[in-house]
């Protein structure tokens, strides 16, 4: 030691930190490497056993110690998924795949988030990218019929998922989705072939009930029943399997067959809020209208804060002109939902029905308070108030609408009627005519499926005397809403002066039956 | 002298040489005229078109609705009233139908008719109960009113519910009721408005009772509005069908409601006129209904009718919506020589004006006629056309009011008691509302229900007279048409009935043809004066009309020469059947 020159002590001392210093970083990120891969291990094994709260806490360790580990983002990135959190869940997965484009793994991932987040363009796009790299990934297959099938693509969802026949049976979602492409594209056999599959999928009834919804969705209302009588043979107490039954039987027109299942279901003691909605429906397709209204108060009385059974009631009570009733129910509705704008929009009809206009402004202005959005609302307002006189508030309410609203069709149809009915009495400017029409132009320009407004040009052409354009617009009208038997009358006044008696006569024949 | 006077008196001494006397007095009469007027009177207004009499006609008959807290719609809709001159001295007299007691609405004194007999001062005497008519014992609605028996008197016909009455002039100042015996009873049913008219052409008059709806006092129907007890809209009251009486001249009639085919025409019949729609002659039948299709009813020739509304396009409005037709008239609007219709409906829907065309096709022109602009706010019921100022266009005259007394508190443009229109026909089918020069009662509010028009006094100025619920009616004085030249027509059947009801007249004026028809029934519950005054076009003064007469029997008679301002009586050249 003596031997040691005091300088190179010193030398050697002052640089030892220097050294020590250099020296650490290697040493460190080796360390932090380990201890990433202890927490990214760790966060693994949690996960496999189902703890996804704390796989996630370790998992965001291991990217926090190695935020460039691909893999450490892919896992994170599952594990949040997994939770539904998809959106944070793309965040690392897009991290990842920004580090590596290529990683398939990472992008199939993002496409199933954007999937779950109904953001199906982009999920589309990103599997346009994995399916050009890997044609025949099968989990990017599988992923692309789904898309598809929510995109109502039916030849490319059932193109995509009959190439995957083996992951489309693992989920009774897929082979319902399956299914329902198929019958789209009038491909009704292969259909009803899944279909029978799901009846015996391990998922069990589910699935079953599944099949046999995806049947009657798409009126294959045969099927359904055999589905259903197949369900009922293999699950005879499953109630939720008679409901359905109940329910193709209703969809297919048989009101006595549905109606006798919901009342077994009911003396069954499976009396549920659907089940007496669904007779009621029944009752009511029966002209048993009456035996729906008490259908529906029991609906009422089993669960007073079931709003649905409140509101159909009131339709009913309405329909069969009910209206002292409708009124007794309105007054309860809004003590029991004074915060519900549909409950206002449903009373404010009811009083519109009564001519008790002023009060139906104020029901209407209450829901449109409520639910500034609601088209509904906004419409009853400015009817109640043209009718209670108010026609200039009635406009004011419609122009604020159109300003407000993406949809502007409807409004532009209730100002032009606002319009010519002040044509009609005098009390609007001399060009209220040209601007109603101006404003059922529009609202057709803006959904040209709206039936009224091309009823509303019929009649001004004829008040014109320009049948053949009323002709164009009110057959129009006859093809968007055949039911409506204003348009039938219009029609044959058209038909009249045109000397066509024969198609006059049919027409108001048509009139006749649909005013009954 | 003050110094204006003496100004001028000066001046008029300048040229007292050469001014006449006369000149020099009026001048001098009119300075002090001149200036007391204007010292002391504000301008006197113009006269008012209608003048409202009743107080001094000594008219105080009060109508009874039976008004309860049942709320039956019976109580709101009563009130019939005819012009006719029951005991021939040739002056227009007043018969008020009454409405009567429901189960809880009571009246303290006996419900009763009034028989207003014409005095020709202006004034009228209740002569009811003398004349055995001041009673009936069933709710009282509408009258209707003609010479059944072709005896020379007007014998009425009451409607009501459950039942109804005919009652013949005796030709003494007194009714008998003959009911029972004519066979006329239309037991069970509430009968509103009835039409005399001769739909076979035999010469005597037969009888179209527009019923109602099914009703009971047993069967209480309640509504609410605004949680008042209001009374129920008409379509909670099923319809019920027409009822027609074949006259069989020998003082009884046959029902042929089921022969004729009117007893399956099922509705809310309430006002109902007889008329010769398509000119050929057989007398044809309009019939206002209630939320339920007009009838436009065309007379076969052979005891039956078929239904031409829908193609007429007169059933419903131009949006297939049955209105609640209550009164109904015609009249030449568009001088084609046809009849052409008014009906008045509820509030919103206004009072429909149907123009007729070449073929059977009728036109709406309510909107285009202004009537939509001045009818929105108001529930009409009886209406009549009349050439109110004799200008040779056919004016408007429309009685309104509400049902509903609490209307007032959900709407702010629409009134319980409602002024009545008095509309003048600017000749080109176009109204204009002479509320301001009418007269107050036309700026007044009513419950009115029935109208009936007639010249009470005889000059030429048709007047007009309306009830109202709970109310006394009231009698208007037309006070300008008897300035303007007019000629009047008083037709006396022959061959045809007495009344000439179904008569077509037509003036001809230069080159102008004005038509006019004797009708049965129209307006609201009510019967009119069955004379007929045309006035003559404003831009013709002559001294002479020319007019042809169709007569119901097809008689047709030329007539020339005929004076202005003078009732001519004219009596149908051939023989009596």
């Amino acid at each position: 030691m003596s031997a040691l020159d005091p300088r190179l002590c010193a030398i050697a001392f002052l640089f030892a930190p220097l050294f020590a210093l250099l020296s650490y970083p290697i040493h460190s990120a080796e360390a932090q490497s380990n201890r990433a891969e202890m927490h990214a291990a760790e966060g693994l094994a949690l996960a496999k056993a189902g703890n996804l709260q704390s796989a996630e806490l370790e998992l965001r360790q291991a990217v926090v110690l190695a935020p460039e580990n691909v893999t450490f983002l892919e896992d994170l990135g599952t594990v949040l998924a997994m939770q539904k959190k998809f959106d944070e869940s793309n965040s690392y997965l897009q991290r990842a795949l920004t580090m590596d484009p290529s990683d398939l793994l990472a992008r199939r991932y993002v496409a199933a988030n954007l999937w779950q987040l109904h953001r199906y363009a982009e999920a589309q796009q990103n599997l346009r990218i994995l399916l050009r790299a890997s044609p025949d990934d099968p989990q990017g297959l599988l992923l692309l019929g789904m898309v598809s099938e929510n995109t109502r693509d039916y030849a490319t969802a059932a193109r995509a998922l009959s190439s995957v026949p083996a992951l489309v049976r693992a989920q009774p979602e897929s082979m319902a989705a399956l299914a329902r492409s198929y019958y789209h594209i009038g491909e009704n056999q292969k259909a009803r072939a899944w279909l029978n599959e799901l009846q015996t999928h391990p998922a069990g009834v589910r699935a079953g009930l599944l099949g046999v919804q995806i049947a009657d969705e798409m009126h294959d209302y045969e099927t359904a029943e055999a589905l259903l009588s197949s369900l009922a043979a293999r699950y005879p107490d499953e109630s939720a399997v008679r409901y359905q039954l109940a329910l193709v039987e209703f969809d297919a027109h048989k009101f006595e067959e549905s109606r006798q299942i919901l009342q077994q279901l009911l003396e069954g003691g499976h009396g549920t809020r659907e089940v007496d909605h669904l007779l009621a429906l029944c009752l009511e397709a029966q002209g048993r209208r009456e035996d729906a209204i008490h259908t529906l108060q029991n609906a009422i009385q089993l669960d007073p804060g079931d709003q649905a059974s409140y509101l159909d009631l009131a339709n009913l009570l309405l329909a069969e002109k009910q209206i002292s009733a409708a009124l007794d129910l309105a007054h309860r509705m809004t003590k029991t939902f004074p915060d519900s704008p549909r409950v206002f929009v449903s009373v404010g009809s009811i009083q519109l029905h009564a001519q008790d206009f002023s009060n139906a402004v104020t029901s209407f202005s209450r829901a449109a308070q409520l639910d500034p959005a609601s088209a509904d609302a906004v419409i009853g307002l400015a009817r109640a108030q043209t009718n209670a006189g108010m026609s200039h508030e009635a406009k004011a309410t419609l122009h604020i609408a159109m300003q407000r609203f993406t949809q502007k069709a409807p409004f532009e149809l209730e100002l032009g009627q606002v319009l010519m009915k002040e044509a009609e009495n005098g009390t609007g400017d001399k060009h209220a005519e040209v601007k109603a029409k101006e404003l059922f132009n529009s609202a057709i320009a803006h959904d040209g499926k709206l039936a009224d407004a091309h009823y509303e040009l019929g009649e001004l052409a004829l008040r014109r005397g320009d049948l053949a354009a009323a002709l164009v617009h009110l057959k129009m009208a006859a093809k968007l809403t055949p039911s409506s038997a204003n348009t039938h009358f219009a029609l044959s006044r058209v038909y009249r002066r045109l000397g066509q008696e024969q198609q006059a006569a049919k027409e108001i024949a048509l009139f006749e039956k649909l005013k009954q | 002298m003050r110094p204006f006077l003496y100004g001028l008196h000066h001046a008029i001494a300048r040229k007292r040489v050469w001014l006449s006397p006369c000149v020099l007095l009026s001048l001098m009469g009119l300075s002090f005229t001149s200036l007391a007027f204007f010292q002391n009177s504000p301008p006197s207004p113009p006269q008012e078109i209608f003048s409202d009499i009743t107080e001094r006609a000594g008219i105080t008959w009060h109508q009874f609705s039976g008004e309860s807290s049942d709320r039956f719609l019976i109580e709101t809709m009563s009130g019939g009233v005819a012009f006719l001159d029951f005991d021939g001295d040739g002056l227009q007299d007043l018969f008020f139908v009454n409405g009567g007691e429901t189960p809880r609405g009571k009246s303290s004194s006996p419900v009763l008719n009034a028989l207003y007999r014409n005095l020709g001062n202006g004034k009228f005497e209740d002569v009811a109960s003398k004349a055995g008519l001041d009673r009936l014992r069933f709710y009282g609605m509408g009258v209707a009113v003609c010479d059944f028996d072709n005896d020379g008197f007007p014998d009425i016909y009451v409607t009501g519910f459950p039942e109804s009455a005919l009652f013949h002039n005796n030709g003494n100042g007194t009714f008998t009721n003959v009911t029972e015996k004519a066979g006329v009873k239309n037991a069970g049913r509430w009968a509103a408005s009835a039409a005399w008219f001769d739909f076979d052409r035999d010469g005597y008059l037969d009888l179209v009772v527009t019923n109602y709806a099914q009703f009971s006092f047993n069967d209480l129907k309640k509504c609410e509005l605004n949680g008042v007890r209001t009374y129920c809209e008409q379509k909670a009251y099923a319809g019920m069908p027409l009822t027609l009486y074949h006259n069989n001249g020998d003082g009884t009639f046959t029902d042929v409601s089921e022969k004729s085919g009117l007893a399956k025409l099922i509705g809310r019949a309430l006002g109902v006129i007889a008329i010769d729609v398509n000119d050929d002659g057989w007398p044809d039948l309009f019939v206002a209904r209630d939320a339920s299709p007009n009838l436009v009813l065309i007379n076969n020739g052979n005891g039956t009718f078929t239904d031409v509304a829908l193609d007429a396009e007169m059933a419903y409005d131009s949006n297939g919506v049955a209105k609640a037709g209550m009164g109904v008239d015609a009249g030449d609007l568009n001088r084609d020589g046809k009849p052409d219709f008014v009906v008045t409906n509820f509030n919103d829907e206004y009072h429909s004006l149907f123009l007729s065309t070449p073929s059977m096709l009728y036109t709406d022109r309510t909107v285009a006629s202004r009537l939509a602009a001045y009818t929105r706010s108001y529930v009409g019921w009886g209406t009549h056309f009349i050439d109110y100022d004799n200008d040779g266009e056919l004016d408007l005259l429309i009685v309104n009011g509400h049902i509903n007394q609490v209307i007032e508190t959900t709407r702010v443009d629409v009134k319980y008691q409602e002024p009545p229109l008095l509309l003048h026909n600017e000749g080109s089918g176009v109204f204009r509302d002479m509320r301001e020069q009418a007269g107050s009662v036309f700026r007044s509010g009513y419950r009115a229900r029935g109208l009936a028009v007639g010249d009470f006094d005889n000059d030429g100025g048709i007047d007009a007279v309306f009830t109202q619920l709970d109310g006394k009616p009231v009698l208007l004085r037309n006070n300008l048409g008897q300035n303007h030249p007019w000629v009047g027509f008083e037709l006396q059947g022959t061959k045809s009935n007495r009344d000439a009801i179904g008569a077509k007249i037509s003036v001809e004026i230069g080159k102008r043809r004005l038509v006019r028809w004797i009708t049965g029934g129209a307006s609201y519950l009510s019967s009119h004066d069955k004379r007929v005054v045309v006035g003559i076009p404003g831009n013709h003064s002559p001294e002479t009309v020319d007019a042809e007469i169709r007569w119901p029997s097809g008689t047709i008679q030329r007539l020339s020469g005929l004076k202005l301002k003078h009732y001519h009586k004219i009596t149908e050249p051939t023989g009596r059947k």
